[in-house]
């Protein structure tokens, strides 16, 4: 086969890694789109590090520029502002558009809603081009790898059908294989499930599980949050902005618009391990969220011995027993384990404003005072004697 | 107009095997297209419009009955199912081009790319002259000065003019098109009959588009139905010649 200019211009060299790097860094990024109806900010500043080996789900509401993020990471798309640096190569400083997408082909595989294989061309065609385009396998080897992707994804049976005779979710599998097939370090897919029913989906993820097993980064925008519970993170974009992780882990429930007001007022702690965070009979005004590291809740017996009624770790919160009942603390609650326990804080007056505005959380929480009203009712007999 | 038409479907049906049993997707479908026919194929979801379509580019297997396409040396014409797999797709690749609702459009490859690729697969042109073709089909369908940009910074319905280009980089005499409006609003999809149109009066092409859309029939130079595998207009399903296209 003779080669084209375009094959030839895409040949690369095989990518260069350094696995003690994050996988993506965004620093500082900005996107603005000008129309007629004026300049609209899409991303407002957006810090995201993803480490190697990561599963990370982004969510957000349409518009919310999810997408957009996921373009910055794709070099798709053009930062107005800020560096994107993505396995070790800052992606838009000093390269130019056909070096970026020498780069792309080897480094990512890019899966989307609408599957994008070529109608003409069978599956095992389909799967065998981007290694075309590389140029990274020898000739004869490619359809032998492109047959090993298919089983993979469990099409081999139909590596010789053409797309229209397979089902969507079959297509998306294909589409997936096709993304694998230059064995990229990361992936990066734009809600990949969209468009199919539940039990395709589930066969998506799973593929997506294996990969990760296998060392790769995976990262997918969704809204489907059946999903993001088998990420390993969540990221949720509101009105272009993170919302910092450990807020939208502690409270679920709140809408985007609040995680994101918290976000913005929260305040950041370090404790050192045995460091008492809140005194036993003090007034608390905050709320605490648990970033890294772990947190002892301790009361004391009838001997006036202290012991940990409960210990707890990242995605998890106290404070809100005292600030939804009112009154001093009922337990000393001190930074436990071995390392520095990190925690987010919300001011009491804020915390009530959108605990009052949200039922949902008003709620859940509600459900962790009781829990832990019942659990000191039993274990603190100092308690139980009142 | 010559009377020979260029595709001939005779007694075509094709079943599936369920677990349920037997469905008959097809049942004896009779149908000649001829030469510059912009023919609509309308029939509810679930009809056998997208299956018919298969048989017509030899895409599936048919159960029976036979499509006829080009004519041999001899005079006589060839069955497409008659065909080895790869004398097949070689015949499809040359004069069929095929469109589908979405439009399947290689995202990181931009629009000139996306319309050189079928010639690079292909090797029917040079590669000079496979990127200048690939701008003239641009041009055509009035996205010369996207030609640079990747699918994702365009709209739906410029996505879908490109893929019809694409559809026509190895100059095929045919283009099928399965729903190609389907996920388009009114005023986009009406562009994209204005191009089919153009390709069918001033390029001579034939083209033959599946649809739900009863609305649409009018803006066909032929309308047939199809209903539960069967298509119900009878004898006009073989008289092409009445209405081809530039008599409309």
């Amino acid at each position: 086969m003779k080669r084209s200019p375009l094959r030839a211009a895409l040949k690369v060299e095989p990518a260069q890694t350094d696995a003690s790097q994050a996988m993506i860094e965004l620093h500082g990024i900005v996107k603005t789109f000008s129309n007629a109806a004026g300049e609209f900010i899409v991303l407002k500043g957006v810090d995201l590090t993803i480490q190697r080996g990561e599963f990370v789900s982004i969510v957000g509401k349409s518009g919310s520029g999810k997408s957009t993020l996921l373009n910055m990471v794709t070099g798709i798309d053009h930062p107005t502002e800020g560096q994107v640096i993505v396995n070790g190569m800052d992606i838009y400083t000093g390269i130019t558009e056909s070096q970026r997408s020498k780069w792309r082909g080897r480094n990512l595989g890019i899966v989307f809603q609408f599957f994008q294989l070529l109608p003409m061309l069978t599956l095992l065609e389909n799967v065998m081009l981007p290694m075309d385009y590389v140029d990274l396998y020898d000739f004869d080897e490619r359809p032998k790898r492109a047959m090993e992707l298919l089983t993979l994804v469990g099409l081999e049976k139909f590596a010789l059908k053409l797309p229209v005779l397979v089902s969507t979710g079959q297509q998306q599998l294909a589409a997936i294989a096709r993304a694998m097939a230059c064995d990229p370090p990361l992936l990066v897919a734009d809600e990949p499930t969209g468009n199919l029913d539940t039990r395709s989906a589930d066969t998506i993820i799973q593929l997506f599980e294996g990969f990760v097993a296998q060392g790769k980064t995976v990262v997918m925008v969704t809204h489907d949050p059946s999903l993001t519970s088998r990420t390993h993170r969540n990221i949720i974009i509101s009105d272009g902005e993170m919302i910092d992780e450990t807020v939208s882990k502690c409270l679920p429930q709140l809408r985007h618009r609040h995680m994101l007001e918290f976000t913005k007022i929260a305040a950041e702690r370090v404790y050192q391990p045995g460091e008492t965070i809140i005194p036993r009979d003090q007034p608390v005004d905050h709320f605490f969220m648990i970033r890294k590291g772990q947190v002892d809740v301790v009361l004391l017996d009838e001997m006036n011995q202290e012991y940990v009624v409960s210990n707890l770790g990242r995605g998890e919160y106290f404070g809100e027993v005292e600030l939804m009942g009112g009154g001093r603390s009922i337990a000393n609650v001190r930074a436990g384990g071995s390392g520095p326990a990190e925690v987010v804080i919300i001011p009491r007056a804020d915390f009530m404003r959108v605990i009052n505005e949200s039922p949902i959380t008003a709620e859940a929480v509600g459900r962790i005072v009781q829990t832990r009203l019942e659990e000191h009712r039993v274990r603190d007999h100092r308690a139980a004697r009142t | 107009m010559s009377s020979t038409s260029l595709i001939e479907l005779n007694n075509v049906s094709k079943t599936y095997s369920t677990a349920a049993g037997d469905f008959p997707a097809l049942k004896n479908i009779n149908l000649k297209v001829g030469g510059g026919e912009f023919l609509g194929i309308v029939g509810k979801s679930g009809a056998g419009k997208s299956t018919l379509l298969n048989m017509i580019n030899g895409v599936d297997e048919l159960t029976e009955g036979e499509v006829l396409v080009a004519e041999r040396a001899d005079g006589r014409k060839l069955s497409i199912h008659d065909m080895s797999e790869d004398a097949r797709s070689l015949w499809r690749g040359k004069n069929m081009g095929v469109i589908y609702q979405s439009f399947q459009l290689l995202p990181m490859l931009n629009l000139l790319e996306n319309i050189m690729l079928p010639m690079d697969l292909s090797n029917n042109f040079h590669p000079r002259r496979s990127r200048e073709r690939a701008m003239e089909l641009l041009q055509l369908v009035e996205l010369e000065e996207h030609a640079q940009k990747l699918p994702a910074f365009i709209s739906g319905g410029q996505q879908q003019r490109v893929a019809i280009a694409r559809a026509l980089a190895n100059d095929p005499l045919i283009l099928v098109a399965d729903e190609p409006t389907g996920s388009l609003d009114s005023l986009t999809a009406d562009h994209i009959f204005d191009v089919f149109e153009h390709l069918v009066h001033d390029q001579g092409k034939t083209i033959i588009m599946v649809t739900h859309d009863m609305g649409l029939a009018s803006r066909f130079s032929r309308s047939l139905t199809i209903a539960d595998g069967e298509l119900q207009n009878g004898q006009d399903a073989l008289n092409f010649d009445r209405t081809t296209a530039g008599q409309k």
